[in-house]
């Protein structure tokens, strides 16, 4: 399980996180919503040391770091267990789509190189991108390199994989796409904690709802506690905006 | 016309003879360069401490004074600080000469070839567990290099050219041996030609390399692309 106790992060005199306490069971799927600047990307960031938060307790998968003293050894063990999907998607661009997924796992699991191939290919093709593996980044569309992007942090096998606003950059009719791939990496029983701004999304495929403001997690609830009976007034008032946004 | 290109062309194969020396110094001074280069980048963009203000002067010197004195510093003034260095040949001064100067120039060429990479491809690294090193060597450098590449290449032909201030302090290489055929001849301008059209080839062919070279970086960024 994951359990975050007590996390706070600020740029210079801005603070972000201002103490949040979240738990993840094994398998689920936990979705963050929230207004821009509320602090849920810098929360998601902070798990796999993206960011370095200043003070609280993480812990995934049993590793257990206490940010205000890491060793880069913790770093490490915590990113094993992490895997990490982008807003902008941010595949190595020298490198074409197989080997955007094999070479993480020939130097970092020291997997032998036709191996981590055979892995990528199949991987690929599991997120429907089979005969696009020799493209370079700039020769696929934004919903194919967001694909390539989940291909590669599955195949690290990480226990949490984390959607950073994963299709947030995204054309809508590509939306769709990503999100189908994501439905099927929660129908493998994956724990994923996805930072989202689409709502129907996080109803449908979340386990659990988790809304932020300012800093701090204002209330959390299943999709249909959090959406249809919202109790605390700034989520009332978030959930109103976006409806009236969208209909 | 007082001009015999007879001679000329007879001169050529004489004055060829000394080309692998000056390809010998040119390119050795120029990978020491883009390694020390490289290494000056990383220490300035990464700010440490001491080194990088210590670092900034060093290349505010190199940048500052003429080659050919750089050159005289290494092989006639170290010595007297140095003793040891007294023995020092002639073409190792040259080479340490150019490969620190050229450095000093390098280093801001890859020093804003790295600013170039985007900051999520670091992260990207990051995420995936990768190594600094692993990172650098598989994502980082390969796209700074695509940045570096055409600036890097004119420091190469430059350095080449460079070279022939080696005669100076008494190394023979093309420039000298065409000194020594006009000298016994009085053909001055036939010798001194000839070693400048050999100049002029050299520096066509490695700039046809480059372009080669550039185009062949620049595969993973062009659409059709989708060879491995």
């Amino acid at each position: 399980m994951i359990k975050i106790q007590n996390l706070h992060k600020s740029y210079g005199n801005t603070a972000i996180l201002k103490g949040i306490d979240v738990e993840v069971k094994d398998g689920e799927v936990l979705a963050i919503i929230g207004p821009s600047g509320s602090g849920k990307s810098t929360l998601l960031r902070c798990l796999n040391f993206l960011e370095k938060a200043e003070k609280g307790i993480i812990e995934i998968d049993g590793a257990k770091v206490n940010v205000e003293q890491y060793t880069k050894a913790d770093v490490v063990q915590l990113r094993s267990k992490t895997g990490m999907v982008f807003q902008n998607y941010n595949l190595f661009k020298n490198k074409n789509a197989l080997h955007n997924v094999s070479e993480p796992l020939r130097l970092t699991k020291k997997m032998p190189k036709k191996q981590a191939e055979q892995v990528a290919y199949d991987l690929l093709a599991e997120v429907g991108l089979k005969g696009k593996e020799l493209n370079y980044p700039v020769a696929l569309s934004g919903g194919q390199q967001q694909r390539v992007g989940i291909a590669r942090a599955l195949a690290l096998n990480p226990y949490v994989v984390l959607f950073d606003e994963p299709t947030s950059s995204l054309d809508p009719e590509l939306v769709e796409e990503v999100l189908n791939v994501m439905k099927d990496v929660m129908k493998q029983g994956r724990t994923m904690i996805v930072v989202t701004h689409e709502m129907e999304f996080a109803k449908e495929v979340a386990d659990r709802v988790i809304f932020m403001a300012d800093g701090y997690i204002v209330e959390q609830g299943t999709p249909e506690e959090l959406f249809t009976n919202p109790q605390n007034e700034r989520t009332k008032r978030f959930l109103k905006n976006y409806l009236t946004l969208h209909n | 016309m007082n001009f015999d290109i007879g001679y000329m062309f007879d001169i050529f194969p004489r004055i060829l003879q000394y080309l692998p020396i000056v390809l010998y110094m040119g390119t050795l001074s120029f990978v020491l360069a883009v390694i020390v280069g490289l290494i000056f980048a990383v220490i300035i963009n990464a700010k440490v401490p001491v080194l990088y203000q210590l670092l900034r002067v060093i290349i505010s010197y190199f940048r500052g004074v003429p080659t050919l004195i750089q050159i005289f510093i290494f092989y006639f003034g170290l010595p007297q600080l140095f003793p040891s260095l007294s023995s020092i040949q002639a073409i190792t001064a040259v080479i340490i000469a150019l490969s620190i100067k050229n450095a000093a120039y390098l280093s801001e060429v890859f020093r804003s070839a790295f600013l170039a990479v985007d900051k999520s491809q670091f992260e990207a690294c990051e995420a995936v567990n990768m190594t600094k090193w692993q990172g650098l060597r598989t994502v980082i450098l390969p796209q700074v290099f695509r940045v570096a590449i055409p600036a890097t290449g004119n420091y190469y032909i430059m350095m080449i050219k460079e070279t022939s201030l080696a005669f100076t302090i008494g190394v023979v290489d093309m420039l000298a041996r065409a000194k020594l055929e006009s000298a016994v001849t009085y053909k001055f301008l036939e010798a001194y030609l000839a070693v400048g059209l050999i100049y002029w080839a050299i520096t066509v062919v490695l700039a046809f390399l480059q372009s080669k070279l550039e185009k062949y970086m620049e595969r993973p960024y062009l659409k059709e692309a989708t060879k491995s």
